[in-house]
Formats: C-alpha cells, sequence, structure tokens
C-alpha cells in the first residue's frame, strides 16, 4: 500500500468552535428549510422513504437535521481504494494527507504557452510520466487531459480511464457524464481495481441526473466515491467565505445524505473546488486568498467535526499560461494551506491555465514541492536523540555539527532534499549553462521515458478493455451521441 | 416629468433592483411616454455596458443592472403595447447555454451586453435542447442564435443545433454565434456557425458585424 504522509501534528484551525457551529447549523437549515434538488425520481423516492419531504414536481427534497447527522455518522472516517497494483492501492482518511494528478483540457508547450489537442501519445506518455512519479498517489477522472485527438467527447472518459489503467498500476477516480461510470466501473473489475466512484453537484444546491444514476451504480459496484460541488464564490454560491461556506457545506452533506441512504457506511471523500470570480470577465480566478481560507475552514469542519475524509482541489491549478513565478505563487501557498489544516488528498500535479491545459514537465516539478509539503506535515521528533544535548556541549562554541554521527545519520530524515530544484552554487549554475529548473525538469522527463515501464496489463486484461470500449462506443453511436 | 426620467436613469445607473418595479410603474402612471421609458432604460443599460467594457465597472455591476431591466421592462412594454406603440432594435437574438451543459455566467454576460447594445434578447437560460432552440428561432423569426458551451463533452451539441436549424430549413433564415471556453475559431468553423467570440465584448462586436451594424 502506498503509505502517504503522517501528518504529526493538529491540523491549523482557523475557526473558533463557536464558527464552526454556525456554519454547521447554517447548513442544516438550509437543508430542512430550501432543501436540495435531486433529479432523479429514484433518489427522491428513497430519500422519502428516509423521512426526507419530496416535492416531485420541482425535485427538491427538504431534508431532517436528524437524517444529515446519521448519515455523516454512517460514513467512515477513512476508507481503502484497492489499485492494479496492491502495493498501490490507498487508505484515505485519518491523519495521512496523499497527493492526486491534476488535469487540463489541452497539452501546453512549456515554451511557447501554445496550447494543442492532445494526441493519444501525449497522453499515455503523461499518464506514465505520473505513475514514475512517487507523490502522484491517485489519479481523477479524465486525466491528464480532458480530451484526445480522435476520441468523440463522449468516450474521452472511457478511454482515458482504459489508458489510465494501461499506463498506470495506481488508484483512479471515475467519472459520471453521459454514463461513463457505466464503462469505468467494468474496466476497473477487468482489472481487479476499485476505481473512486464521482458524484458531483451543480451549485447551487442540485445534484443533475448523471450523478444520482452514478451514484446508484459505483456504490453497486461496491466501489467508494469522491464528492464535489464545484462552485464560484460570487456566481453558483455567496461571494462571502461564510456564505460560500455554508452553502458549499449543505450541497456535500445532501450527496453524503443520498449515499449513506443507498449504501450505509459507504466510503466517501468530500472535495473542496470552489473558485472565486473574476468580476471583469466571469472567468475562475485560482490562487486566491478566498480561496484558501474557504479551503482550510472547510477542511477544520470536514476533518474534526465531521470526521469524513476531504479532498482540496484550490491548488490544482494557476491563472498562469506558462510554468512561472505567477503558476508557483497561485499554486504552492493554497496547497500549503490545505497540508496544514487537515487535507487527506490534494491535486496539485502538473495543471496550469486555469483547467485549460497540463504538461507532464510541471507534474514532475510539483513531484518536488508535494514531498516538501509532506515532510512538513510528518514534523518533526523531539526526544533525547534528536535534541542531542551532548552533541551541542561537545562542538561547544567553537566546532562544527558536521563531523558529528547525529548529522550524518539524521540530515536526509530531517529535511527533503529536492530531486529538480537547482541547489547548485551559482558559479556551477553558471558553468552548467544557467539551467532552470523547467530545464532539469525536460531532462528527467527525456530520462523517465527513457527508462521508465509501467507495469502493463496482461493480454487478456487489455483484451477486455477493448471489448468494453467497443460496447461504449456501439452505446454512444444507438444513442446518436457519436 | 424631467424627474421621472432621471429616476428611471438612477434605478439602472445606481443598481437599484429593489426600486425597479415601483419607478416603472411611477413612471408609467405620470403619463410619460412609455417609449421614452424604454429608451431612457436601455441608454442607461448601454451606459453601463460601456463603462464595463472599459473595466469602470464589474460583473456585478452589469448583472445588477441587467436585474433591473428585467424588473422594470414588463411593466413599460405593457405600456407600449397598450398604446399600440413598439420599440426598435438591432435585431432579434436567441440565446442559451447548449443542453447537458448547466453554465450560466458567460452566456449572461453575453445576453447583458447585446441587450445593453439595442439588440432584443430572448434568452432560454441554461441546458436548452436542440429542438428548443429550433422552435424559439422560429417563434421570435431571431436574426441571430447564439450559444453557449462550456463543456468539452456539450460542445457539439452546438454542431446538432445547426445540423436541426438546415433539416428544418431555417438556418438561412438566422446567423450563428457561438462561444464557451472549450469553443475556438477552428470548431466554430468545423461546425459551420457564422461567429465565434472569445469573450463577451467579442460576442457583441460579432452580432454587429453579422447584422451589418456599423462599428
Amino acid at each position: 500500500m502506498q503509505n502517504g504522509f503522517k501528518r504529526k501534528f493538529e491540523p491549523l484551525k482557523i475557526l473558533t468552535d463557536s464558527q464552526v457551529e454556525q456554519i454547521h447549523t447554517a447548513s442544516l437549515n438550509v437543508l430542512e428549510e430550501v432543501g436540495f434538488k435531486y433529479e432523479s425520481n429514484k433518489a427522491l423516492k428513497l430519500l422519502e422513504e428516509h423521512g426526507c419531504r419530496v416535492d416531485y414536481k420541482t425535485m427538491i427534497a427538504k431534508i431532517p437535521p436528524s437524517l444529515v447527522e446519521w448519515a455523516i455518522t454512517k460514513t467512515p472516517s477513512s476508507f481503502y481504494l484497492k489499485a492494479r497494483d496492491p502495493g498501490k492501492s490507498i487508505r484515505l482518511g485519518g491523519n495521512t494527507l496523499y497527493f492526486m494528478n491534476s488535469a487540463g483540457a489541452r497539452y501546453v508547450d512549456i515554451d511557447t504557452g501554445m496550447v494543442t489537442m492532445p494526441t493519444m501519445d501525449q497522453n499515455n506518455i503523461a499518464v506514465l510520466i505520473s505513475d514514475s512519479l512517487d507523490s502522484v498517489n491517485v489519479f481523477p477522472s479524465y486525466t491528464p487531459y480532458f480530451e484526445i485527438e480522435g476520441i468523440p467527447p463522449v468516450m474521452s472518459c472511457p478511454v482515458s480511464c482504459a489508458q489510465r489503467h494501461r499506463f498506470s498500476t495506481k488508484p483512479s477516480r471515475g467519472a459520471q457524464p453521459s454514463d461513463s461510470f457505466i464503462w469505468e466501473t467494468q474496466i476497473a473489475k477487468a482489472v481487479d481495481a476499485q476505481i473512486m466512484g464521482c458524484v458531483e453537484g451543480a451549485a447551487p444546491l442540485s445534484l443533475a441526473e448523471d450523478p444520482c444514476n452514478a451514484a446508484f451504480y459505483y456504490l453497486e459496484a461496491d466501489f467508494p466515491i469522491y464528492i464535489a460541488s464545484g462552485s464560484i464564490m460570487g456566481g453558483s454560491h455567496p461571494v462571502t467565505i461564510a456564505g460560500a461556506s455554508v452553502s458549499h457545506n449543505a450541497e456535500l452533506l445532501a450527496i453524503i445524505v443520498l449515499l449513506q441512504c443507498i449504501k450505509p457506511g459507504a466510503g466517501v471523500i468530500a472535495n473542496n473546488f470552489v473558485s472565486a470570480m473574476n468580476m471583469a470577465t466571469g472567468d475562475l480566478s485560482f490562487g486566491t486568498a478566498a480561496i484558501a481560507m474557504h479551503q482550510m475552514a472547510y477542511n477544520q469542519i470536514w476533518h474534526s467535526l465531521y470526521k469524513i475524509p476531504v479532498n482540496n482541489t484550490g491548488s490544482a491549478f494557476s491563472n498562469a499560461k506558462i510554468i512561472d513565478y505567477q503558476l508557483g505563487a497561485e499554486k504552492l501557498p493554497l496547497a500549503t494551506c490545505s497540508a496544514l489544516s487537515g487535507a487527506n488528498l490534494i491535486v496539485l500535479h502538473g495543471g496550469v491555465t486555469a483547467e485549460l491545459a497540463y504538461n507532464p514537465v510541471l507534474a514532475i516539478i510539483d513531484d518536488d514541492v508535494a514531498k516538501t509539503l509532506g515532510r512538513i506535515v510528518e514534523g518533526f521528533a523531539v526526544n533525547d536523540e534528536t535534541i542531542g544535548l551532548d552533541v551541542i556541549r561537545n562542538v561547544g562554541s567553537n566546532g562544527t555539527f558536521l563531523n558529528t554521527r547525529q548529522t550524518r545519520t539524521m540530515w536526509k530524515t530531517e529535511d527533503y532534499v529536492p530531486g529538480i530544484f537547482d541547489k547548485t552554487s551559482y558559479q556551477e549554475w553558471v558553468n552548467s549553462g544557467k539551467k532552470t529548473v523547467i530545464d532539469r525538469a525536460k531532462a528527467r522527463y527525456e530520462e523517465i521515458l527513457a527508462t521508465y515501464k509501467p507495469v502493463p496489463v496482461t493480454p487478456e486484461q487489455d483484451k477486455e478493455i477493448n471489448r468494453i470500449l467497443k460496447e461504449a462506443s456501439q452505446y454512444y453511436k444507438k444513442k446518436g451521441l457519436i | 416629468m424631467s424627474d421621472t426620467i432621471q429616476q428611471l436613469k438612477d434605478i439602472v445607473l445606481n443598481f437599484d433592483i429593489d426600486n425597479a418595479e415601483a419607478v416603472a410603474k411611477a413612471a408609467i402612471n405620470s403619463g410619460l411616454d412609455p417609449v421614452l421609458a424604454a429608451n431612457t432604460l436601455t441608454d442607461a443599460i448601454r451606459d453601463v455596458g460601456d463603462r464595463f467594457g472599459k473595466g469602470e465597472l464589474y460583473l456585478p455591476d452589469l448583472v445588477c443592472a441587467s436585474e433591473v431591466l428585467k424588473k422594470a421592462f414588463p411593466i413599460i412594454n405593457e405600456a407600449i403595447e397598450a398604446s399600440g406603440g413598439s420599440q426598435s432594435s438591432l435585431g432579434k437574438v436567441v440565446i442559451g447555454t447548449v443542453f447537458g451543459d448547466i453554465h450560466s455566467i458567460g452566456k449572461s454576460m453575453v445576453a447583458t451586453l447585446l441587450y445593453a447594445a439595442g439588440f432584443k434578447v430572448i434568452d432560454l437560460g441554461i441546458n436548452v435542447k436542440s429542438e428548443d432552440f429550433l422552435a424559439a428561432v422560429k417563434e421570435h423569426n431571431a436574426d441571430i442564435l447564439a450559444m453557449s458551451a462550456l463543456l468539452t463533452t456539450t460542445a457539439m451539441e452546438q454542431k446538432k443545433v445547426i445540423e436541426g436549424l438546415k433539416s428544418t430549413s431555417l438556418r438561412d433564415r438566422v446567423k450563428v454565434i457561438v462561444g464557451g471556453s472549450p469553443i475556438n475559431q477552428e470548431f466554430a468553423d468545423s461546425i459551420g456557425a457564422d461567429g465565434y467570440g472569445a469573450t463577451a465584448p467579442e460576442g457583441v462586436k460579432i452580432a454587429k458585424r453579422l447584422m451589418r451594424i456599423e462599428q
């Protein structure tokens, strides 16, 4: 099993206990008074049987607080996600921090910033690169690219899922649009793995038919579920952080209620993917202070009060168009706030340009970022050995610690030594041709391509995946979607 | 009378949604020519749109000004119809976000700016089925059909609607504009659209160009 990073200290808190209670209570009020729209009669009927007041015409269920709190208690604090290679499985929750790959619609050229439709080769290479990176523990849906040249849009999720399983042994998340969950579930089963099912709400306060269907389907397959309600503060959520926290909380709790009504005890990880709005253009604004605070408050509520695993996506993207200072300055503060405030899963590697673009060279750089953050949350030991009073005494005022056993045996574990960041002297840097971190990551990219061989699926598994994709293609053709 | 006109301007320029209906009713009850009232509101929203384009105002200002019009205009339009009058426009635009897609912000920005520019806008909302676009184009005798798609998986719905326009012999009667983050000029050309706008203000420019309006 991939171990992830064990947080050794209490998560950072941004809210008082009273504020946590205020947000929770307001969330219950929203669900009881305003209700939540589930665009599925099957879901509404189930919720009615569990005590919700359902209006089938508006498809809104008003959810009693007791049902919400029952659903919270039924959701386990951690769950196991089986990978194709059991050694790459993960247990999400508790005090463990893992990292998830990011994604982008298109391939971005590192040097020019121009985006193009990725080819199948580019897609497969990007999966392979992330498979080789220790800090990428799990893949999301349609990753790394939302689109692949020559693949009909409706087939992009099943094909992406197939290629992730062919070029990586790590666990993956499924998708929900256009019945893609049918094929992704079959693909995961074909390689004897689980995927995290995907049930994403549509803010404000609604869950479309596709994710409702996905919830029933993935839970029937005995898969854990990733939930989300992507939204924009000032657009689909209130502009205030407190108001957006309540709306977001209510949406995710409503989805938890449905999942636990379908299958009590189902494992769930709840994602925070709330972004700010650029009020001049209406576009998404990433890496802002408001997003960082929203995620921190969210982590505190879900980690300490609900004890349900949490995922943060705020650091997955930047509005920067290339790998530059802005990109780092937008992604890293959010990732750091997430790591310190209790996130169990952080989406980080490779995403650029506000969901538009991805490049595996950035994923290689983000590997160092993730490992640095992981090292921070693991904290440091304070004991006789690490304090080393004798060592301090022996060195006294005139010596050096470099020649001590303590330094020799502990320097590698006390700090994380980056693999890609440039730590050479200025003169070495000049002599080596002034290589930037991007040059170094490109060299590492070539090295990985030349040497790394992902564990392939068996010929039987490959044949079965092809059969599933063929069946999916025929299914969508019949529906007129291809 | 000039006070009444100023009040109508003020509800738009001050984004005063709460008093929009009351001020519109008072204006009509005061005997103000309803066409003049409508033109006053249109001039005011055009001013808001211009200031938004210059970066002096922001999206919440634009949307709130649009909300003022949504409340005030039905009252004024009713009075115009009752008096047998009519209001001129640059053209009729049917607009919506395609089926399977619930993103509304970009579409609403374009709708508001088109309205501010002087077009009559029929906003069908989000998640609009192909047949509903076709029915609206026919019913309103639209000059332009504007479609938004924010998802890669829904972008092809735009093509489906254009195919629908062809099969119902409506294609020659209406110009088609497409937009949304997965859309580019290449895609717009490939599905047979007449125009593509990367931003809301560009969408308005395209609409004017297609209507052969001098800019």
